[in-house]
């Protein structure tokens, strides 16, 4: 008896343990209102959600009074994180994958992290009509790559028209390394993009026909060599398959048309656009298909095939009935990451979308590009307590994150955060002087045998 | 939706009066910037220029009425370095305009080259943006920086409005831009995380300070033969024969011209710093990143300083998260007068959220859109004319439904030396097109 | 047939050597180290004993070791006896790589691929399109056809007690088969101890341009190396069954490389890489040794974990000397730099199978240095050794062979006036396969001839 109350009370104990309380908080659910409340995290879950909650004795306490809380931000396009980001030099590079780049020490995972985005999409660059395979990751920072992935999630791959692709096969482009001059890479022009495509979707189809027909001579009994596998195709034959998510980037109205009848043709589904910038102007073509399109809020005329850009394009997008999320793609820094909350008003500023609206695109509709959305992107019960703490309403210029939590763990602190900083300095500070120190004793003495 | 309505009706108000710059906005909230906001308050424009701000001005005869009520009124928002007009589309070289060959070319002059009907003018404007400092460097400096040359050319100081450059021009002359050399060693100045492709291109600090050390050199000959110019032609000498560069820097010497230093780091600060006391010539810093242990002695010194972006990422890998947010903040707490550019085009329209983006970090709002407006005028010298709702200024006004450095304000009109001006641009043309496609 | 006439040139103004004529070609058949201090390694240190050498292998060792009728006698009184040194990721013994010699594990960071160095970029280079351009590839070579007994370094070597070194063919991103060798031998062929050590692998682009430019490239590569080679395998085997049904495969001496393979060695300079890297060779289902490990420090457990053995590079990183002053360096580097010369430690108390190897360091008598560092900061002496000798040889499957001093082994033994990383010890002798050799005179300039009173400072300072 004694026995099992003990168990009980440790189990209790421990129960307690790993809850917290967000409470009494503007709580913007994203999908089912904003209100006055609180949330209860249970085991990195969100366990309740509501304006009056149950508090186990023990829970961890988060007081909120007065502040917002909003789901974790999800950034549906980045290249933070990564140790390389293009295989450029082959215009298929579908074997490659970023995943294995992915380097949990880079300090741009924090500063995203500090900027409330808590699931990332790291893609591979635009460089090639089909770049590499991408990784989706949580910004758990302190943990190492395997424990940053996003367990469960279907893998993507990059394709990318237009310019980038373009650009750099020629050397023109710049960037391409020695030889480029006698070794063009096709294609030059966007009726090349179109072949490639088509050419490896192509391929990949009589590969996994390859297969099937040596499957069928194994079950019949027939002695037969398996087709050698190719690492190229596998991923293209997943895509087929729709086993796994594509995104495209694309810029113009006419190249982003062409790829969706490649799409049609292959019977292709699971695509978002990005960046997508003439996306407006094929809106309905887009939501005909059932496509995501993940934008930046106001970027333009930095290059041609960004000249009729506009700031008006996500918001035309979701009134014409398209699934649409603003992403940052920083590549060399996370800066655009740390500020997607205000990204996301630009979109009230330029269309006039609600509150709601503007945050469902940095958090639901990513979430459901990726389909992810039944783990993150709101704030729900039985999701994953993925919640960031803003000071101020997260639409406005004035908030700042000061809690982040990711599966119901505290990974920012903004008052921690500043409490390490002199600690930090003074480590710095003893390593230098200790290494000056060593060099200054095993300097040579001068000792030179004259 | 019904605020739409309401600038619908109030944006056809001028164009039924005759004299277009002659307006009298009452019942708003006015924020002249030099002085508290006005409840209820009331802006006389006459003839482009502000003629009375108060609860209670007394207006003789007829004239056009702007309802301002639920509104507010702002000084129009000066960007404090920026192409624009110069620069179409960053990638092709056709549609650039700056960064001209040469070390020196104080005899450029950025807005004579600067297309009235730029596509940008129009975007940019959208935001509450009346005034902007054009740069005549290029790019390839990185923010603010001057691509190539030294002393790049005259930064004018212009309205965005007007048929023609001229029309739209402030002051011609507002700044010289120069850029101090900074020592360039390594691939990038920090941590080392440039991957090693590039860590084979690096320069040894001793062979990038030998470069920078030549390019100080050759500025301070230049300055020299600037002044024995100077000498010569004040003196009346014998041969003497005007030349266009040594002519530019006149006004530079004599102090009537402040220099716009592009130096980010300290150590470039403190150089720039010194070397302008000992050419006795006027300077303000633009695109700093870090002042360090000289932000104190620009505060005494009274040096401005025109920030680059604060939408950027921190220097060093161990620098605070926060770092580019709480800079503005560390200097204007030291005394230091700051003011925000964009030094771009594409996000030139971002500028006001570049100002309210330290707001959370230390800057007092106060002190942020003042960085936009009277700040930037007083540091161009021209705070007699612009940045503030005073009387006997021009009125580049703004009229928001908030506040201007929030997002989700809107700008609802504007007004250019008193002339209301198109809020329709390239991006809302689209829009409409678009959003009305079948 | 041995020839050791530049031992034979010393011996002449050495009074040490008890063999009585120089001229004799021949190694004695026999011969007793006595009365030496045995640091034998496997089995501890006997204070007083003696080590029986007969046609090159050691047969005898022991404090109660009889010396055989007929034998040599090297008199070991006031000496110690270590088994030979190892270099275990080297190139000694191939002329060609003394130029220039890539350290790719060096310093911090993601291991993203360098430039190529200068020097190695001119001969002209082929544009790969794909995996099936087999790009930097080499696999099929192998050191111990390229080893020379004329390489000048391995005299150099022998001087700071080196006996063996397992080297390898080092270009592009499959450089070729490493070989253990000894560091001395009549022929090129005498100096094989084994001729398959593992393949040596890279991850830094170079004598191509092309696929894979990237990292990620690199490792999708060796993925599909591998899977064609397992192709390749089935497919010879399957023909060899049924050559009516089953088509021929072409021959592929890529392939054929890759299937020789034993263990491949993968570049891993931190935590980071090493879980790359050991997953990488999980999926080519190949034994893996990893090199460079520079920040070892943080990876023992993993390693523990994982099995894997390493090599470290002992060329501890430093500052940059022309730095510039005001540059702020990250915690991280600083940290790096503080904390590698501890990784020996660290992995030894981890229970981590380590050796180490020269890459990057020019003087063979720095590895030992370098070692005695992290002696001072808390390596044990007995690992320090065991990591220059039997670890080595245990990594590449040679310990029966080489390593220590046991009845069996060849008799590679490095005979010294003191400790081995004492600074002020010099090696009195080596023996390699039994031949002695004598170090070559450190400072040949010396005008009185007995500058040797300091000898590391004036080689530091010829650098």
């Amino acid at each position: 008896m004694r026995i099992l109350t003990l168990t009980l009370m440790t189990a209790s104990w421990l129960c307690a343990q790993n809850t917290i309380v967000i409470q009494n908080g503007t709580i913007h659910t994203v999908t089912k209102g904003t209100f006055q409340g609180s949330i209860v995290i249970r085991d990195g879950k969100i366990a309740e959600v509501a304006e009056k909650v149950m508090t186990p004795p023990g829970a961890r306490i988060v007081d909120a009074t007065g502040k917002h809380v909003m789901p974790g931000i999800i950034d549906a396009h980045t290249h933070i994180a990564l140790d390389s980001i293009n295989e450029g030099s082959v215009s298929v590079s579908s074997m490659v994958n970023v995943a294995e780049m992915l380097n949990p020490e880079q300090i741009n995972i924090y500063r995203a992290l500090a900027g409330g985005v808590t699931t990332a999409n790291s893609l591979h660059g635009s460089a090639n009509s089909i770049g590499g395979q991408n990784v989706l990751f949580k910004t758990r920072w302190g943990q190492n790559a395997e424990g940053l992935i996003f367990k469960g999630a279907k893998p993507s791959l990059k394709i990318a028209l237009g310019e980038n692709v373009k650009r750099s096969g020629n050397p023109q482009g710049g960037g391409f390394q020695q030889g480029a001059q006698q070794n063009l890479r096709y294609p030059g022009t966007r009726m090349g993009v179109e072949d490639v495509i088509r050419d490896a979707f192509t391929r990949a189809s009589e590969y996994q026909k390859e297969w099937k027909e040596y499957d069928a001579k194994k079950a019949r009994g027939e002695n037969a060599l398996p087709p050698k596998r190719d690492l190229q195709l596998d991923p293209l034959v997943e895509i087929l398959e729709g086993r796994r998510l594509i995104h495209a980037h694309c810029y113009r109205s006419d190249e982003i048309l062409m790829l969706m009848r490649i799409f049609d043709e292959f019977n292709i589904k699971g695509v978002t656009y990005q960046h997508v910038l003439e996306g407006y102007k094929v809106a309905k073509e887009i939501a005909a298909r059932g496509d995501g399109a993940s934008t930046f809020s106001d970027w333009w005329s930095y290059k041609v095939e960004a000249w009729d850009a506009i700031p008006y394009n996500a918001a035309i997008m979701h009134k014409k009935g398209v699934l649409v999320s603003l992403n940052s793609d920083d590549a060399g820094g996370a800066e655009l990451m740390r500020r997607l909350n205000t990204e996301a008003a630009k979109v009230m500023k330029y269309g006039g979308l609600t509150e709601d609206e503007a945050l469902a695109m940095i958090t639901i509709n990513p979430a459901k590009q990726m389909q992810i959305d039944k783990w993150v992107g709101s704030i729900e019960a039985g999701k994953d307590a993925d919640i960031v703490i803003y000071d101020k309403n997260p639409l406005s210029m004035y908030a700042k994150v000061e809690k982040v939590f990711i599966d119901g763990k505290e990974y920012f602190d903004r008052d921690n955060d500043i409490t390490e900083r002199p600690r930090k300095e003074a480590e710095k500070k003893g390593l230098t002087e200790k290494e000056r120190e060593i060099e200054k004793k095993s300097a040579p003495q001068t000792r030179r045998p004259s | 939706m019904k605020s739409q309505i309401a600038l619908i009706a109030a944006l056809s108000l001028p164009l039924l009066g005759g004299q277009n710059d002659t307006f009298l906005i009452r019942n708003a909230t006015v924020h002249p910037v030099s002085s508290p906001q006005m409840d209820n308050a009331s802006v006389l424009v006459v003839d482009g220029k502000i003629a009375d701000v108060g609860s209670k001005i007394a207006v003789k005869g007829k004239i056009r009425i702007i309802e301002g009520k639920g509104l507010h009124v702002y000084p129009g928002i000066i960007d404090s370095g920026s192409p624009i007009g110069l620069s179409e589309i960053g990638s092709v070289r056709e549609s650039v305009d700056t960064g001209e060959l040469g070390d020196f070319n104080p005899q450029l002059r950025s807005i004579i080259a600067v297309n009235p009907a730029s596509e940008h003018i129009p975007v940019v404007r959208a935001n509450g943006i009346t005034s902007v400092m054009v740069t005549p460097g290029g790019a390839g400096g990185g923010r603010g920086g001057s691509g190539g040359s030294l002393i790049s050319g005259q930064v004018s100081l212009m309205h965005l409005d007007g048929w023609t450059w001229e029309e739209m021009e402030i002051r011609r002359g507002a700044a010289m831009q120069i850029t101090w050399p900074a020592i360039a060693s390594g691939g990038r100045f920090g941590d080392g995380d440039a991957p090693p492709a590039f860590a084979a291109r690096r320069t040894t600090f001793a062979e990038a300070k030998r470069t920078q050390e030549q390019q100080v050199q050759k500025i301070r000959e230049f300055f020299e033969e600037a002044k024995r110019y100077q000498l010569a032609k004040s003196s009346g000498a014998a041969g003497f024969k005007p030349d266009l560069k040594f002519e530019a820097m006149l006004p530079v010497l004599s102090g009537k011209m402040p220099l716009m230093v592009v130096a980010a780091r300290e150590r470039e600060i403190r150089e720039a710093v010194q070397w302008a006391e000992r050419e006795q010539v006027k300077i303000v810093l633009a695109g700093v990143r870090r002042a360090g242990k000289m932000t104190e002695e620009l505060a005494k010194k009274n040096i401005p300083v025109i920030l680059g972006s604060t939408f950027t990422t921190p220097l060093e890998e161990d620098d605070p998260y926060d770092e580019p947010f709480t800079l503005p903040g560390e200097l204007a707490k030291a005394g230091v007068k700051i003011a925000f550019a964009s030094f771009g085009t594409q996000f030139a329209r971002n500028l006001p959220y570049e100002a309210s983006q330290a707001v959370p970090f230390g800057l007092s709002y106060d002190e942020a859109l003042k960085s936009v407006t009277l700040n930037a005028a007083q540091i161009w010298g021209v705070a007699d004319q612009i940045g503030s709702i005073e009387k006997g200024k021009i009125a580049d006004l703004i009229v928001t439904d908030g506040d201007p450095l929030e997002i989700r304000t809107q700008v609802k009109m504007m007004f250019i030396k008193g002339e209301p001006v198109d809020l329709e641009s390239k991006h809302t043309r689209l829009y409409k097109k678009y959003l009305a496609r079948p | 047939m041995r020839h050791i006439i530049p031992v034979l040139a010393v011996w002449a103004c050495s009074g040490l050597v008890p063999l009585q004529t120089p001229l004799r070609a021949e190694v004695p058949p026999l011969l007793a180290i006595q009365d030496a201090r045995i640091v034998t390694v496997s089995g501890g240190v006997i204070e007083k004993g003696t080590v029986v050498i007969r046609n090159g292998i050691i047969v005898d060792v022991g404090a109660g070791a009889s010396v055989p009728k007929g034998a040599w006698i090297v008199d070991g009184k006031g000496l110690t006896v270590y088994p030979g040194l190892i270099d275990a990721l080297s190139t000694w013994g191939i002329p060609e790589a003394a130029a220039a010699v890539p350290t790719a594990a060096g310093g911090r960071g993601g291991g993203a691929p360098a430039a190529p160095q200068a020097g190695q970029a001119q001969t002209p280079q082929t544009r790969s399109w794909g995996p099936a351009d087999r790009p930097g590839t080499s696999s099929w070579v192998k050191a111990a056809d390229q080893v020379k007994t004329t390489d000048r370094r391995l005299e150099q070597a022998r001087g700071a007690g080196f006996t063996s070194a397992v080297t390898f063919p080092k270009s592009g991103l499959i450089g070729g088969h490493g070989a253990v060798i000894n560091l001395g031998g009549e022929s090129n062929g005498q100096m094989i101890v084994d001729p398959s050590a593992g393949l040596f692998m890279n991850t830094t682009p170079g004598g191509y341009t092309g696929y894979p430019s990237s990292l990620m490239g690199i490792y999708a590569y060796f993925r599909q190396l591998w899977i064609d080679a397992e192709h390749y395998r089935l497919a010879k085997e399957m023909y060899a069954k049924d050559p009516v049904n089953i088509p021929r495969p072409e021959y592929d001496r890529a392939l054929e490389g890759v299937l020789e393979s034993r263990r491949v060695l993968l570049p891993a300079s931190n935590p980071i890489t090493m879980e790359r890297m050991v997953k990488l060779a999980g999926d080519m289902k190949s034994p893996v040794v990893l090199w460079g490990v520079v920040e070892g420090y943080r990876m023992a457990d993993r390693l523990k974990q994982s099995g894997t053995p390493v090599i470290l590079n002992v060329k501890w990183p430093t500052r940059e000397r022309d730095a510039d002053p005001e540059r702020v360096e990250s915690l991280r580097t600083l940290e790096v730099r503080d904390k590698a010369p501890t990784s020996p430690a660290v992995l030894a108390a981890a229970g981590v199978k380590f050796a180490v190897s020269s890459d990057g360091i020019d003087t063979p008598r720095d590895v030992i240095r370098a070692l005695k560092k992290s002696i001072d900061l808390g390596l044990k002496k007995e690992d320090a050794l065991r990591a220059l000798t039997l670890s080595a040889a245990e990594i590449y499957g040679v310990a029966a062979k080489l390593g220590s001093i046991d009845r069996g082994k060849i008799a590679n033994l490095v005979v010294t006036n003191g400790d081995l990383f004492d600074d002020r010890t010099k090696v009195q002798m080596v023996f390699i396969d039994g031949v002695k050799y004598l170090p070559p005179p450190e400072t040949p300039q010396g005008p009185g001839g007995g500058a040797a009173a300091r000898p590391t400072e004036s080689i530091e300072e010829e650098q």
